[in-house]
């Protein structure tokens, strides 16, 4: 519906082995014209600091470029480590998918 | 206070440690069978948030040990993984061959955790706030020793769901 809405759904163990493509699937999605941009953490099974390190990265270049992220579903251990290193402040996360679509709706 | 003695007579368990070990090669990509390897140290009495807790500082002290104590050696490079647990404490030992740091310098430059947006650096303070004991040490085998220990209080079987 609207195109300025994007997710990246990563899946497994989110380290350094694949902070490289993440960051290259968001830049591709941000230089496409995408200013909503959902990290949808649902089939994220661990993330260790080099992956938090690459949401962070995410969360600048989006916001440089006029956009916002989002993050969904996040599991307990990706929660403790965003609690453990203040990220919870920091994203605007969502119970789900729904919850997320929800808020869009509403704007 | 003899909650310890309780929580042993209850659950037969000694209080004799019982080492785990596992060498895996310098390798991040080695990291999903070192998490799958940690498994087994789920137990009734650990709490599954302390177990989060080591398995994180597990992945923050492994993943250092390839990216930088290894980071100029072959990946054959072995890096060694202890788990020894106790009944109210897990301790975990990871050795590498590098030429080793201060750990207490590293921590005491590195930003704070609170510089929300920096992109590294967070791994020393990661495993620093999940463990009740962290220290790096020479060995008389020249490697370095990792050493992480968590405390927790355990938890009786009336707590245990199910």
């Amino acid at each position: 519906m609207n195109s300025n809405i994007k997710v990246i759904q990563p899946a497994g163990v989110l380290d350094g082995t694949q902070t490289h493509q993440f960051r290259g699937e968001l830049d591709d999605i941000v230089n496409t014209g995408a200013r909503v941009i959902l990290i949808d953490l649902q089939n994220v099974t661990f993330m260790d600091s080099s992956g938090l390190a690459a949401l962070v990265t995410a969360f600048k270049t989006v916001r440089s470029a006029g956009g916002k992220l989002c993050v969904c579903s996040v599991n307990q251990q990706v929660r403790m480590l965003f609690e453990l290193t203040s990220m919870d402040r920091l994203f605007e996360i969502f119970a789900d998918r729904d919850a997320f679509n929800e808020t869009l709706n509403k704007v | 206070m003899n909650l310890q003695h309780r929580v042993s007579a209850d659950l037969g368990v000694a209080e004799s440690p019982s080492p785990v070990k596992i060498k895996v090669s310098s390798d991040l990509n080695v990291l999903a069978q070192v998490l799958a390897w940690f498994d087994q140290f789920k137990q009734p009495t650990l709490p599954y948030s302390v177990w989060l807790q080591c398995q994180l500082a597990l992945a923050e002290g492994f993943t250092n040990a390839v990216r930088h104590a290894h980071r100029d050696k072959p990946t054959d490079t072995p890096v060694e993984i202890e788990v020894t647990t106790r009944s109210q404490a897990i301790e975990i030992r990871i050795w590498d061959s590098g030429s080793g740091f201060d750990l207490e310098h590293s921590l005491s430059t590195r930003p704070s955790l609170v510089e929300i947006l920096g992109e590294g650096g967070r791994g020393l303070k990661i495993i620093q706030k999940t463990s009740d004991v962290f220290s790096y040490t020479r060995t008389s085998d020249h490697r370095n020793c990792l050493l992480m220990i968590k405390n927790f209080l355990p938890m009786t079987s009336s707590l245990v769901p199910g």
